[in-house]
This record gives C-alpha cells, sequence and structure tokens, in this order.
C-alpha cells in the first residue's frame, strides 16, 4: 500500500545540514495498523510528512497504492491527497473561525461535492466520532479530547483508505488519549483503514499492529 | 467555496468590520468625488457653440440721455472705423449678457403648450459670423428683419427640440412675453446647435436669441472678430478708435479666450483637489487593504498548511484569500449603494440621475480593481507556502 524505497530527507539551513531521514525502506500493507516510536527530532513527523506528500524526499522513491509521486507541486498530487490521505495531528490544527460542522466538511471543499451532500457526510463522519450534538459549536468551547475527535471526523470525512496520524493523543489525558484510540482501532478493524500512527506512548503502540523505531533518521527496529 | 467564504468572514465579522467600514467610506467619498467630476466632464464635452480663439469683447457703457439719431450715426461710423483697421474682420454689437460673465436673462411661460424656459441674448445681425455660432436649421437675422411683423428669434436646438420635435419650427410663431408685438408672439427663423455661454462646464440650457438692430441702445457690447496672429499693438488702436469715437473712456477690452479660461479654471482645480483627494485615499485604501492581507496571511499559515494538507491546490488558496476580501469589500459596496442610491431617489441636489449612476459604477469598479489588485501579490505568497513548514510552526 505504502512503499518507501531508500528515502533520504536532508534539511538545508544557512548554517546546518540535518540529516532527517537515513536510507528508510518501508512497506506498509493495506489494513495494517503501524506505530512509529522514536526520541524527539529522530524524524518520525518527517517521515509522516513524506508518507502524506506533503514534503518531499531528498533521494528516493514514494508510492502509495500503485501511484508513483514524480511532482509534489501540481494539482493531481492535492487531489490525492484529498481522496486517499486522512491527516491528524498533535495539535489538532482546527480551524478556530468555523464550527466544528464546518471544520469536518474541509476536506470536501476541495472536492465536487454539493453542500447538501458535504453537511450530511461531514454528520455522518461526527457520528462516528460521538460528537453528533457539538456540530454547531466552535474549537474553543471543545475539551482537547473533543477536538480531537473532530479532527478524526474530518480525517475520516471524504473516506479515505489511509490515515496518518502524528502523536495523535499527544496533547491528551491518558482518558481522552484511549478514546480517540479507540476510534482509530475501530475504524483500523472495521473500515480496513491503513493508519499510520506516530506516538511516545509505548502502550497504545502496543495495540497496533506492528511497530517501528527511528533514531537520528535511521530505522533501528 | 462561496457559500465557505461567506461563512469565514460571517464567523470573523468583528475582525472584518473595519476593513468593510473602511470600503463603505471610500465608496462614499468616490462616489462624491466622482459624481462631482462625471457630471461636470458630461457637460464639459458638448460643444461651447461659439469661438472663444480670435473673438474680443468690448464693454461700453451707453449714456441714458443720448440722443438716438446720433447713437445710431456713433454706432455705424464705429463698426465702420473699427472694421477698417486690417486686423480686424468683423464687429458685432450685443447685449451685456456675454459669455463667462455669470449674467443672464431668464424667462418662461407655459402658454405654447409645453413648459417653456429660457435664457435671453439680444444680437445684431453680424454676431452669427462674429461669434462663429453653428446656424443647423433656417437663418440667422438679417437687416431687414427691423421690418418684420413678428420678432424674429433665433432658439437653441435643445428647445427646439424640447417644443418643436417632430414639427417644422422654421416660421414658427410662439408666444413669449418679451415684446409687445401682435399678441405677445415671436417667430423662430433659426436654429443653433449650442449656446453654453455660461461656460463649458454648465449644463445646457434653452437659448433664445433675439433681434436687435445695431442702432439700439439696448445693445452695449462688442464682439471684436480678429485675424489669426493678432499683433500686440492692436489692442491699442482697437483702444483709440473706441475713445475717439465714443468720446468716452469707460470701456474695458477682453478676449474671451482668457474669460474661457478663467472660468474654466474654476471647475478645474476643484476636479484637481478631489481627484487628489481621491487618489490619496485610494493609496491609504490600498495600504490599509495590503497591511491586512499580509496579516492575515502570516497569522494563518498553519491554516493555510492544513488546507493545502487536506487537498486545497495553490490556486484554491489563492482564491480563497482573494475571494474573502472581496467578499467583504462587495458587501462594504453594496451597504454605501444604499446610501448613495438616496441621491438619484430624493433628488437632492440638481444633477442629472444618470450621473450618480455613473458614480456609483465608477467607484465599485474602482474598489474591486484596488482590492484585486492588493490581493493579487499576497494571496500568491499565501500560496507558496510549504504545507509542511507552515503545519510545524503551530
Ligand atoms: N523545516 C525544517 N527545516 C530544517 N530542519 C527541520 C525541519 N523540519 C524538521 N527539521 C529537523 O529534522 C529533524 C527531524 O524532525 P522531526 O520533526 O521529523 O522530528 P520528530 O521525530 O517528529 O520530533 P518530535 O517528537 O519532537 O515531534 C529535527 O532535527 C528537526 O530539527
Ligand atoms: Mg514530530
Amino acid at each position: 500500500m505504502i512503499k518507501l524505497n531508500n528515502v533520504n530527507k536532508i534539511y538545508k539551513t544557512k548554517s546546518v545540514e540535518t540529516l532527517a531521514l537515513n536510507n528508510i525502506n518501508l512497506n506498509i500493507n493495506e489494513g495494517e495498523f503501524l506505530s512509529i516510536m522514536g526520541p524527539s527530532g529522530c524524524g518520525k513527523s518527517t517521515l509522516l510528512n513524506i508518507m502524506g506528500l506533503i514534503d518531499e524526499p531528498s533521494q528516493g522513491e514514494v508510492s502509495i497504492s500503485g501511484y508513483r509521486i514524480d511532482d509534489y507541486t501540481g494539482k493531481s498530487v492535492a487531489k490525492f491527497r484529498n481522496e486517499h490521505l486522512g491527516f491528524i495531528f498533535q495539535s489538532f490544527h482546527l480551524i478556530n473561525d468555523l464550527s466544528v460542522i464546518d471544520n469536518v466538511e474541509l476536506p470536501l471543499l476541495y472536492r465536487k461535492v454539493s453542500s447538501k451532500m458535504r453537511r450530511q457526510l461531514a454528520e455522518e463522519a461526527l457520528i462516528k466520532v460521538g460528537l453528533k450534538n457539538r456540530m454547531k459549536h466552535f474549537p474553543s468551547q471543545l475539551s482537547g479530547g473533543q477536538k480531537q475527535r473532530v479532527a478524526i471526523a474530518r480525517a475520516i470525512v471524504g473516506k479515505p483508505n489511509i490515515i496518518l496520524a502524528d502523536e495523535p493523543t499527544g496533547n491528551l489525558d491518558s482518558a481522552m488519549g484511549n478514546e480517540v484510540m479507540d476510534i482509530l482501532l475501530g475504524l483500523n478493524q472495521e473500515e480496513k483503514t491503513t493508519i499510520v500512527m506516530v506516538t511516545h506512548d509505548e502502550l497504545m503502540a502496543k495495540k497496533t499492529n506492528r511497530l517501528i523505531r527511528l533514531f537520528d533518521g535511521s530505522q533501528v527496529q | 467555496m462561496t457559500k465557505h467564504i461567506f461563512t469565514l468572514i460571517w464567523n470573523k465579522k468583528k475582525k472584518n468590520f473595519l476593513l468593510l467600514l473602511e470600503i463603505f467610506f471610500a465608496f462614499l467619498i468616490l462616489f462624491g468625488v466622482f459624481t462631482f467630476v462625471i457630471s461636470n466632464l458630461r457637460n464639459y464635452i458638448t460643444p461651447l457653440g461659439f469661438d472663444t480663439e480670435n473673438v474680443w469683447l468690448a464693454r461700453m457703457e451707453v449714456p441714458q440721455d443720448v440722443d438716438s439719431a446720433d447713437f445710431a450715426q456713433m454706432r455705424q461710423l464705429l463698426r465702420t472705423e473699427l472694421e477698417a483697421i486690417p486686423e480686424v474682420e468683423q464687429v458685432s454689437y450685443t447685449i451685456n449678457i456675454t459669455p463667462f460673465s455669470n449674467s443672464a436673462w431668464q424667462n418662461g411661460t407655459d402658454e405654447n403648450g409645453f413648459d417653456l424656459n429660457a435664457r435671453i441674448i439680444q444680437n445684431d445681425e453680424y454676431y452669427e459670423e462674429t461669434g462663429g455660432l453653428n446656424i443647423i436649421e433656417g437663418r440667422w437675422f438679417i437687416k431687414d428683419d427691423v421690418h418684420s411683423k413678428y420678432k424674429p428669434v433665433v432658439i437653441s436646438k435643445m428647445l427646439r427640440d424640447l417644443g418643436w420635435r417632430g414639427k417644422p419650427v422654421i416660421d414658427s410663431l410662439f408666444i413669449f412675453n418679451y415684446d409687445d408685438g401682435p399678441d405677445n408672439q415671436v417667430k423662430i427663423v433659426g436654429v443653433v446647435d449650442h449656446y453654453k455661454y455660461m461656460g463649458e462646464f454648465t449644463e445646457e440650457y434653452n437659448m433664445i436669441f433675439i433681434y436687435e438692430p445695431t442702432t439700439s441702445t439696448n445693445l452695449d457690447c462688442m464682439y471684436i472678430r480678429v485675424k489669426d496672429n493678432a499683433s500686440p499693438t492692436l489692442e491699442e488702436q482697437i483702444n483709440k478708435t473706441i475713445a475717439a469715437i465714443t468720446k468716452r473712456n469707460d470701456f474695458i477690452i477682453q478676449t474671451l479666450e482668457s474669460q474661457r479660461k478663467r472660468k474654466s479654471r474654476q471647475t478645474w482645480i476643484p476636479i484637481g483637489i478631489l481627484l487628489g483627494i481621491g487618489s490619496f485615499l485610494i493609496i491609504n485604501v490600498a495600504l490599509g487593504l495590503f497591511g491586512v492581507l499580509w496579516y492575515n496571511i502570516n497569522k494563518r499559515r498553519p491554516e493555510i498548511g492544513l488546507r493545502r494538507t487536506l487537498g486545497a491546490t495553490k490556486s484554491d488558496i489563492a482564491r480563497q484569500f482573494i475571494g474573502e476580501i472581496l467578499m467583504v469589500a462587495f458587501f462594504g459596496i453594496i451597504l454605501a449603494a444604499f446610501f448613495t442610491m438616496q441621491f438619484p431617489m430624493m433628488k437632492l441636489f440638481d444633477i442629472e440621475n444618470i450621473n450618480y449612476y455613473y458614480a456609483m459604477l465608477i467607484s465599485a469598479g474602482v474598489i474591486i480593481l484596488l482590492v484585486l489588485l492588493c490581493s493579487f501579490y499576497p494571496s500568491r505568497q499565501a500560496a507558496l507556502i510549504n504545507p509542511a513548514i507552515a503545519l510545524h510552526e503551530d
């Protein structure tokens, strides 16, 4: 499903060159729930961004569902992201000026979907994360766990086959973290969604199918 | 997308309010400026209807106790002597309601089946050529008009279109309480195209020229048509001739061209000032818009990163930012237009409605253009933001 071949990522700034990813080879199967662990700054987010096609590898190849990415700036990669990938972030990244339902509709804005259909799909997604009664709320009126559930609804509203989650429970206490984790597990089991999750939490990682560890940009496990 | 943009600016109405207010006032001020400029320029483009180049004007006092035979003789002599100067082409006598002088004589009646309101000028038979008028129907006055049963008049095209549209006009009689001729009637002998003697920026007005013979004591001004490139001594020469024949010194000589320029300056200057103020305002609004956009875009970098991640293309991002500010501008314009619409509806000023509509269209056009220009560059910058980096910043 997701294939990385000899992927390197180098960040160049004026003074330093950081080798954020060093020769990563990875093959993630359809329906798999993979977690990525490693110390801070080891390149986890970088790896996830590369899998999510929002960052370009310095070297190597990325292919997702047989689609090989050559051009990262064009319209087709935006369309691909929109249709195949769902994203969840540690800091939620909800738009504060939009209500919960409008936030959830966001990915559908960049597709040809009628506004009625958008509303309906967004409602269904919110029902799945148990937030139907918070539709008209604004992000500032929600708890962290609720915010992340909104973010999950937003990630699944477009029915992607892959979800990329960067420390989705990192900002949540363990009760709220477990809630979020249960939703992700449910998606993986019931909808067969492929999930890649970065986490610092061994307990969370244990619930997934496979764990890989990074250290200084290299895969160590 | 439009609905989404509306939701977004509605949810941020407090933040957008100032911008809306700025657009609102900009529109009102531009509307005022353009109404003034457009209504004046629309008057300006219609022809004056007479020449100002090479036409001089001499104003003379006519003594009340003058002997009419002597006066007539003196008048004839003055003509002959002035026209004898090689650089003088022609001389014509007129009433002292002269171009650009701000004086007017106005009369009205509704006894002809339409509301007739006209300005009156008395001239002799030479004025058509001396003044360079354009006769479009009929003729100018002739000497024999002295014997006419009805007072002969020449009217302007505007008046013809008002009272004689689709009807023969030459030799028609109409009632005009000017003369004690039969039934107060005067007779139309000709039509001129325009006569904007109040100035280039004034509206056209219905004109009636009434014939008076050269010898009439009513005519106390004189047009002197001179040849091209008159020598500097010509004025002196004319001066001496007039003084010698009238035996008076209380007259002044002006050129119509300088009068035209003096009068036009009275409008060009405020037009210039208003356009200056308008431009200054536009620059300020532009800077404001630019600032707001930069600020918004910088503050919303994570949002831009998020949208890109969720599948927005670069042009989606650019379109969104342009769309947001355009929509705010649109509402500001609509709100302001609601106020400016009161001017044509309530007819507060003596300005043709069409000028208000033009002013509204142009003001709206200027503002929208401004918004597009100011938002183009920042929106492009927004589109170029790298999503991976922008998301990281939050
Ligand atoms: N845009 C960038 N420019 C330069 N260096 C970067 C950039 N993004 C990341 N890096 C560097 O690349 C390395 C990997 O960063 P990355 O964000 O992938 O780490 P991480 O494993 O996600 O860390 P954390 O657990 O703290 O989120 C770090 O050394 C970081 O400083
Ligand atoms: Mg990270």
